[in-house]
């Protein structure tokens, strides 16, 4: 407990530097590039048309499928899409972001905890970003506002601290060994394609896929914003997948918080 | 200098000291030990962490500081000597906070600037004054302050229009003159000096130690020097710590700490 305490301490307090240097982040990942903040929209948009192209046009799964009152297809698809831009790069970066700012570790005093919420906040700005186009897409499709899109800055807050959590528990390992980089790197293909971005979970005709997919986080926000956009659903009214999220939050905040307090005084001499 | 009180008229180096220190204790070390355990390699460190040692894959560990207990108090200036591998730089990066003790407690009080490794910490992809608002930024700097200080930076590293220029395209020189304008231009209450008195050319060095003198002479900074010339300490310090194996063996004047040394070792 005194450690959870100390990292929810150290993020409050520091706060000010944590959202300075998001922004900082940010404005690196756009130096060096005459287009800059257009790139944070330009592989989001080339992937989506891929899938688009691919899945509607090619093999025909989607609006050509459903029935002529269904919402437009690229909009299920973005509404899934579109929060997996966040998890991929919290899958890929967001595991590692220790070597990702060696000098806040082991040449500035600064608290670990908070580097990992330096980088979730600034992969939140680029979703925010994302999330106004999809809003934009959503009102092109001629969708109505309703009382469902509630629920996208619930998921939003939720998204934001669950992967907070889990930056915090991977990049204390991977700090000591490189092993879980790797690991995360290797597991970031099968997490897309496995975990419904591209697929409707609940249409899987085996049931116990279904059960192991309940306890999948990335299944879970998937098929949580696209309730919220697309289904018309709430997400607290599925149980089982509510209910295995809930487990693996538990269970990542529990080990999040081990981790932190057997490495967090380690990780600067190993680094 | 501010203080009001008589200088001693010694006619030598004495009257650069300081004069005034209160009795404050703004650093204290206390049965302090830093274990660093070392391994065969990197997996073996990896399950030695989750207490999963192998036979023959744990090497031993080595204490850097060794129940090490000493008082610093506002306004001294102290001077660290000791062989390589003494823990001297260990205990500054405590006194700095980025390495935490094994055993025992260090208690710091007021900011700390460090002058350790001066070319660490810069992003290379910012430029020169977008990384002095980032450090600023990360020490909790107002933005008014940072206003204020990035100026004194810029004209004290004399980067001239490569102040605007991304920090990949600065020399080695560059680089640490920029972290070492940085370090003394923040009004530190702590300066720690790590042997980094040879940044850039004669002209420049000149500069630091007159600024670093500058800081040392107001009573309110409490200024940690390690280096191993005897006469640089002699000139900046009042009192000397000498360490050996992490433990303090001699703490005293900086005159007799230093003739210590240079007898022992």
């Amino acid at each position: 407990m005194g450690a959870l305490n100390t990292i929810l301490k150290d993020n409050w307090e520091w706060r000010k530097q944590i959202s300075r240097l998001a922004v900082f982040e940010l404005v690196k990942k756009s130096r060096g590039a005459v287009l800059s903040w257009a790139w944070f929209f330009v592989k989001p948009a080339m992937y989506i048309f891929c899938f688009w192209f691919a899945l509607d046009i090619g093999l025909r799964v989607g609006s050509g499928a459903a029935d002529a009152s269904a919402p437009p297809y690229i909009l299920w698809l973005c509404a899934g899409l579109i929060p997996w831009f966040f998890m991929q790069d919290m899958l890929g970066a967001g595991i590692d972001v220790m070597h990702r700012y060696p000098y806040l570790v082991n040449k500035i005093k600064f608290p670990l905890s908070a580097i990992s919420t330096i980088y979730v906040s600034a992969t939140m700005l680029v979703q925010l970003m994302l999330m106004v186009a999809l809003f934009a897409i959503y009102a092109a499709c001629g969708m109505q506002f309703d009382v469902y899109l509630l629920q996208v800055p619930i998921l939003l807050v939720l998204m934001f601290v669950f992967w907070d959590l889990v930056s915090i528990l991977f990049s204390h390992l991977s700090a000591i060994s490189k092993d879980v980089k790797n690991l995360m790197n290797a597991m970031s293909t099968p997490f897309f394609w496995l975990s419904g971005v591209i697929f409707d979970v609940k249409s899987v005709p085996l049931d116990w896929v279904q059960g192991i997919m309940a306890f999948n986080p990335i299944t879970f926000f998937v098929t949580s914003f696209r309730g919220a956009f697309y289904d018309k659903t709430w997400f607290w009214n599925d149980p089982m997948l509510c209910g295995g999220f809930v487990v693996v939050f538990v269970i990542t905040l529990a080990l999040a918080v081990l981790v932190y307090k057997k490495l967090n005084e380690e990780v600067a001499d190993v680094l | 200098m501010s203080s009001n009180e008589p200088k001693p008229n010694l006619g030598d180096a004495k009257n650069l000291h300081k004069t005034s220190v209160s009795n404050e204790v703004v650093i204290r070390f206390d049965h302090v030990t830093k274990t660093y355990n070392l391994y065969k390699n990197d997996k073996a460190r990896f399950l030695g962490i989750f207490n999963i040692r192998k036979e023959g894959m744990f090497l031993g560990s080595v204490n850097a500081s060794d129940d090490l207990s000493f008082e610093i108090r506002k306004g001294e200036a102290v001077a660290f000597l000791g062989r390589n591998g003494a823990g001297k730089s260990t205990a500054l990066k405590m006194v700095t906070g980025v390495t935490h003790p094994t055993e025992g407690t260090v208690e710091v009080r007021g900011r700390v600037s460090a002058l350790l490794e001066l070319t660490a910490g810069f992003d290379k992809q910012l430029t020169g004054r977008e990384n002095i608002a980032l450090r600023g930024q990360i020490l909790g700097l107002m933005r008014e302050e940072i206003k204020e200080i990035e100026p004194k930076v810029i004209d004290f590293a004399e980067l001239g229009v490569y102040i605007d220029q991304p920090m990949r395209t600065y020399s080695s020189g560059m680089k640490a003159r920029l972290g070492f304008a940085f370090a003394v231009a923040i009004d530190p209450e702590i300066l720690v000096v790590d042997e980094a008195l040879s940044v850039g050319d004669r002209a420049f060095q000149r500069k630091c130690i007159a600024r670093i003198r500058e800081i040392m002479m107001d009573e309110n900074v409490t200024v940690l020097f390690v280096t191993h010339a005897s006469a640089t300490a002699k000139e900046f310090c009042s009192r000397g710590l000498v360490l050996d194996h992490g433990k303090c063996v001699y703490d005293s004047t900086i005159e007799d700490a230093t003739a210590y040394y240079e007898k022992n070792y």
